[in-house]
């Protein structure tokens, strides 16, 4: 049982992890593509018709590996937390099924036709196409994250004699704070990812010199939307998703910011290594009265510290949730400095000619990836022990039938799958952004010849 | 109600067996009807880009399971697992070869990756196939409600089972063969040239096994579930699918003859759903049975979700059905029409 527990908890963090490496780009870089589209319609400019064609061939190969690696998640409803089905069945089998009724057969009807139809299906309709698999991405983020809202913060339920969920009222359900918070704050960092990634590849074709006009193309519009993206990821969508965290989960911000004694005039620790055992943190820099300020609005507010909560209701790993809760606020803090830096130089005309801040934009693209795993470690490790918060426990959640052996099998095939996966997609991707967006191709033939 | 949400799950079920089942069938006969690369991409170009919306009715019918029965799925899908499992790395490795075998002209990487489809093809076949056979023999459910399958005990289809006996590797049979002979028969219909010879010749033959085994499959069938017949005589619905049966199986023959593809295609689907639509309704309202004791079986009525999710659901989903359909159709128009022997180039579609 314990194994089991165990492994099923790696096997989901490992392919949820890896799956989601895929939908933050493309979630983020398809409206810059249905951008790209519309003001190909609107000039019939060539530079935004290529642009197009370049972002959607990089969109096509993520969108596979999404698909492909989102299957395994819904699968493990059923196959490794077949309690956790089995208790709130009931409640959230209407998100995940309505995020395929309404999300995946939007998206799987139009992806195709995006990629690969723009000559068969003329301007005007292939643009429908970006456009539906903008809405339906976003469509199924939003099930999706209606479907985790509801286990960070449970509403719209009530128990039954057997002790499972019902659903009480959809519409409480699916317009739960936690989720319109969580949502916004989450697509506003998909669109980091996929702003910092454009402006990445323009600014390796501005170092390479070639390719000028997309280059310049590219960088316009990616540290254009990265800094509003920026912006809007910190404030107001953080600011607001923290102060819901401090609402609802006390005990999840004491253990993300390692406050361990309940006080007023808390302060906000920037750096330092919590101290399980002593219950402190070492060597911290922190700002004084900033943590009161942040959570309640008021320098002298008191916030509860772990001591107020039972230990068996801390989450099981402080240390790791310290960390990508830090890695997490700290990354998205530096995101907004060098996207200001970035905006000033372009709007002084300097941007393609500031190598060192070109060398920056181009290597800082892993970064946003960095960031929104470690904001997902935050959200999941800090609900913990819990599957459901306060309702019902991660450990009562996973399917007593299989044994962990099985699970570990499983594992090991997805770690080598993912491995291989990965590297192919770095392949592919690799190749397209050395062709760069000038390969155009019309029908049957291809005009720029590969290799 | 539960009845009303046990058919949408059938005729989900039925959608993905009847689509995908086209893309799985063509996929595998790929290098039996393709014998130059033009050929075998002219295939992949047949199955066109529609097929990620097939395999979404998997998946709209993993949810909707979820949505309406949440026992019946937490039970055998845990009770499943490692079969799920290698279910899913097959569609993985399917979706990825189809998508990226087009991007490199390269004869050895086109060919590294043909087989993958090839291979998770035939074993996607013979893995639903197998799934297909243990629903209709049943699981070893205990008293508790819950079992846990391993791949094969001592292939009696009595007690305790594993996955594969000899009556599931029958039927996976069946439905590997059949789903060879649903994707020869679209293929005739959806390309011209040497593929489409192929496939027509390819498809006469296959369906003429199909006949032979269905016999077969009726008769094992009769002697590992024979309530599964009693529970078809007193069911309309099973009616209405053995009519569908007779109706597809003469229009696939006839089709072929004449050659009208599309009427043979009807008929395939026709063929295939009824086969289903009798099933489920013969089965009806066991949706696991237990081979240990048929007390322990578990029932739609006993395992369906309470409170108000499934009237709620019920305005929703016929509304999100309509939108699934309105994209299939706008995207569909643009791809209708027969697919020629592919020059090389990187659009698959």
């Amino acid at each position: 049982m314990e194994d089991t527990l165990f492994w099923s908890r790696l096997q989901f963090a490992f392919t949820i992890t890896f799956h989601y490496l895929f939908p933050q780009l493309t979630m983020g870089l398809v409206w810059i593509i249905v951008y790209f589209k519309w003001r190909h319609l609107r000039t019939g400019d060539e530079r935004f018709a290529s642009a197009t064609r370049f972002w959607a061939r990089i969109f096509g190969i993520n969108f596979a590996v999404g698909v492909v690696t989102g299957l395994p998640m819904e699968f493990q409803f059923g196959t490794n937390w077949a309690g956790f089905t089995k208790f709130s069945g009931n409640v959230i089998g209407q998100t995940l099924a309505m995020e395929s009724m309404f999300a995946f057969f939007l998206e799987s009807a139009m992806i195709g036709a995006m990629v690969w139809g723009e000559k068969k299906l003329g301007p005007s309709k292939h643009f429908l196409t970006v456009l539906g698999v903008a809405l339906g991405s976003w469509a199924s983020g939003y099930f999706i994250l209606v479907t985790n809202a509801f286990m960070q913060h449970p509403v719209g339920y009530s128990t039954a004699a057997d002790g499972s969920l019902r659903l009480e009222s959809l519409a409480a359900f699916l317009l739960n704070p936690w989720a319109l918070v969580m949502f916004l704050h989450n697509q506003c960092a998909a669109v980091v990812t996929g702003s910092f990634v454009v402006t990445a590849v323009g600014a390796l074709y501005a170092l390479q010199g070639k390719h000028a006009e997309q280059a310049s193309l590219f960088l316009k519009t990616g540290t254009l939307v990265g800094l509003c993206s920026c912006v809007l990821v910190a404030f107001p969508t953080g600011d607001r998703q923290a102060k819901m965290v401090a609402h609802h989960q006390p005990v999840t911000l004491a253990a993300m910011e390692g406050h361990f004694t309940t006080g007023a005039n808390v302060g906000l620790n920037f750096i330092g290594q919590p101290n399980i055992r002593e219950k402190r943190i070492d060597n911290p820099i922190y700002m004084p009265g900033a943590l009161s300020m942040l959570a309640f609005g008021h320098m002298n507010s008191s916030v509860q510290g772990l001591d107020d909560f039972p230990e068996d209701q801390w989450p099981t790993n402080i240390d790791l949730l310290y960390y990508a809760y830090h890695v997490m606020a700290g990354l998205g803090t530096l995101f907004i400095l060098l996207m200001v830096i970035a905006n000033l130089q372009r709007w002084r005309g300097r941007l393609e000619t500031s190598r060192g801040l070109l060398w920056a934009l181009m290597l800082a693209f892993p970064f946003p990836y960095i960031a929104t795993t470690a904001g997902w470690m935050t959200a999941e490790l800090g609900r913990q022990p819990w599957l459901i918060f306060g309702l019902f426990r991660t450990s009562q959640g996973v399917s007593d039938v299989v044994n962990g052996g099985n699970v570990l099998f499983t594992l090991i095939g997805f770690t080598g799958l993912y491995f291989v996966l990965g590297v192919l997609f770095l392949f592919l991707i690799g190749r397209e952004i050395a062709h760069g967006p000038q390969a155009i191709y019309t029908i049957g033939k291809l005009e720029v010849s590969h290799d | 109600m539960i009845e009303i949400w046990y058919s949408i799950l059938a005729f989900m079920l039925v959608m993905f067996i009847v689509l995908e089942g086209f893309d799985i069938g063509a996929g595998m006969l790929q290098y039996i009807v393709g014998k130059t690369e033009a050929e075998r991409r002219q295939v992949v170009s047949a199955i066109g880009p529609l097929w990620p919306w097939h395999e979404v009715w998997l998946i709209g019918f993993g949810g909707t399971l979820l949505l309406a029965f949440p026992n019946i799925l937490a039970t055998s899908f845990a009770g499943f697992y490692l079969a799920l499992f290698l279910l899913l790395w097959a569609l993985l490795l399917r979706g990825v070869s189809i998508e990226v075998s087009g991007h490199i002209a390269n004869p050895l990487w086109r060919t590294a990756w043909h087989f993958i489809f090839v291979a998770s093809n035939l074993l996607l076949a013979i893995l639903i196939g197998a799934a297909l056979g243990n629903v209709l023999r049943g699981v070893p459910l205990n008293s508790d409600g819950k079992f846990a399958l391993t791949f094969f005990t001592n292939f009696s289809p009595r007690g305790q089972v594993g996955i594969l006996d000899w009556f599931t590797v029958s039927v996976a049979t069946f439905v590997l063969i059949t789903l060879a002979a649903h994707g020869a028969t679209a293929l005739a219909m959806k390309t011209e040239g040497p593929v489409h010879h192929r496939s027509r010749q390819l498809a006469r033959t296959l369906w003429k096994l199909v006949l032979g085994l269905l016999v077969i499959i009726t008769i094992e069938s009769w002697w590992v579930r024979p309530e599964l017949f009693c529970g078809m005589l007193h069911q309309p619905f099973s009616w209405l699918g053995l009519t569908s049966v007779i109706a597809g199986i003469t229009n696939v023959f006839i089709g072929l003859q004449i050659k009208r593809e599309f009427r043979a295609v009807i008929g395939s689907a026709a063929f295939i759903a009824g086969l289903m639509i009798a099933g489920a309704a013969g089965v009806f309202p066991v949706m696991l049975y237990s081979t240990l004791a048929p007390e322990d079986s578990l029932t739609a009525y006993q395992n369906a979700a309470a409170g108000a999710g499934l009237a709620i659901a019920l305005i929703w989903w016929p509304i999100a059905l309509v939108f699934a359909v309105v994209y299939f159709l706008f995207i569909c128009r643009h791809y209708a029409g027969k697919v020629k022997p592919q020059e090389d180039n990187q659009n698959p579609y």
